[in-house]
């Protein structure tokens, strides 16, 4: 507790002195609130993506049976043999 | 300041919603006249080929649907008939539904080009094109006459069919094109007489909005004078045999009659429901008798076989 007589030197000799003005610290601002990025999909939003993803796999599935199918009927054996250029040459005697 | 990002809803379509984008309805009538395109074509196809071909004008078929769709959603959702299509209802976005039906038609053109013919191949992207564009996009909010000449692409799939087998086109396949293309006007305006205030409201210009009752039934019995004779002319010219014959005969008076039904018809629409409807199977009755008379059992596995 500082008196009227104290000089502004003498409180500067007290260990409780205060060594440098401290102005009070603004209150923490407080954490902002998370704010969600992007799209939240609800369950029945999931529903419908998911059916529509095996529904695109299983017509890319049979698109894909599809073309070998045809292509082993257009070929016919001629898938094992491979295209002319790469048979053996036949030499004639 | 806010700073407010857009973004797409995820969407909540499910399979069904695309198959209903692709009218399966339309589609399976497509199929069928299709399949007795192939199936009465000269010469053998491989059965692989022929379900190949099959399943990609089946494809292109629903791939026009779905853009018929994406481009008419205004119109379907002023039409009761209508609103409760994939769109107006707000389970697929029209982007989507635009993307979608692009996407189908690429593939099913060019793989009916790789696997089985060129002209089948032009003829399925011309089908489409004359559908979206020509019908839907130009017609349809433009003229009366709408259903005539867009029935031309409803008309193209036993071309398709047949041209899928031979590579080629000839007189038969020319006129099975012209029955369904002379059946479209009778079946279409049956239905728009008794759906004409739908029409009205959505701004659509179909002959009975336009030019009124009377003179779509006599329109509707002048195109039942063409389609009945054509009906017959496969077996007055030798294409078909006398099943087929007496079936078009029978069938073609049953439809003859009941455009005139409709035609002295002044009270209700009960005669224009009853020519609807029978001509759904008229149609279907004929293409299954030309199938039928064309070959046996045993033929039509001979006609698939390798």
């Amino acid at each position: 507790m500082t008196t009227a007589r104290d000089t502004i030197s003498e409180i500067g000799k007290r260990a409780d002195a205060p060594r440098f003005y401290s102005p009070p610290l603004a209150p923490e601002p407080e954490p902002e609130a998370k704010q969600e990025i992007g799209i939240r999909i609800t369950e029945q939003q999931l529903r419908a993506r998911r059916s529509r993803s095996i529904a695109i796999a299983l017509a890319l599935g049979a698109f894909v049976l599809v073309i070998f199918a045809v292509t082993m009927v257009r070929l016919g054996s001629g898938v094992l043999t491979g295209p002319d250029y790469m048979r053996p040459a036949q030499t004639s005697k | 300041m806010s700073l407010t990002v857009a973004h797409a809803e995820p969407s909540l379509a499910g399979v069904g919603d695309y198959i209903e984008l692709m009218k399966p309805r339309v589609m399976s009538l497509v199929v069928f006249t299709a399949l007795v395109g192939l199936a009465v074509a000269p010469g053998h196809v491989n059965p692989v080929i022929g379900f190949a071909a099959l399943l990609c004008i089946t494809v292109g078929a629903g791939a026009a649907g779905a853009l018929n769709m994406w481009y008419d959603a205004d119109i379907d959702a002023a039409m009761a008939r209508t609103a409760g299509r994939p769109i107006p209802r707000g389970r697929i976005k029209p982007g989507e539904a635009a993307g979608f039906g692009l996407t189908l038609a690429a593939f099913s053109v060019v793989s009916l080009g790789l696997l089985v013919n060129v002209l089948a191949a032009v003829l399925l992207a011309f089908t489409i094109f004359f559908y979206v564009v020509i019908y839907t996009m130009w017609l349809k909010r433009s003229t009366p006459q709408n259903i005539v000449i867009g029935g031309a692409a409803g008309a193209l799939p036993p071309m398709i069919g047949w041209a899928a087998v031979t590579g080629s086109l000839a007189i038969e396949p020319i006129l099975l094109f012209l029955i369904i293309f002379f059946w479209t006007p009778p079946h279409f305006w049956a239905l728009s007489l008794y759906r004409a205030e739908d029409y009205a409201r959505a701004g659509v210009p179909m002959l009975p909005v336009v030019a009124g009752d009377r003179e779509t039934r006599r329109w509707i019995l002048f195109y039942t004078l063409v389609l009945a004779p054509l009906g017959v002319a496969p077996w007055a010219l030798g294409y078909a045999g006398p099943i087929y014959g007496a079936a078009a005969l029978a069938t073609g008076a049953a439809m003859l009659a009941l455009a005139l039904r409709v035609r002295r018809e002044r009270v209700g629409h009960t005669a224009s429901k009853q020519l609807f409807a029978f001509s759904i199977l008229y149609l279907f009755l004929l293409f299954a008798m030309l199938l039928i008379d064309r070959m046996s059992l045993g033929g039509l596995f001979a006609h698939f076989a390798a």
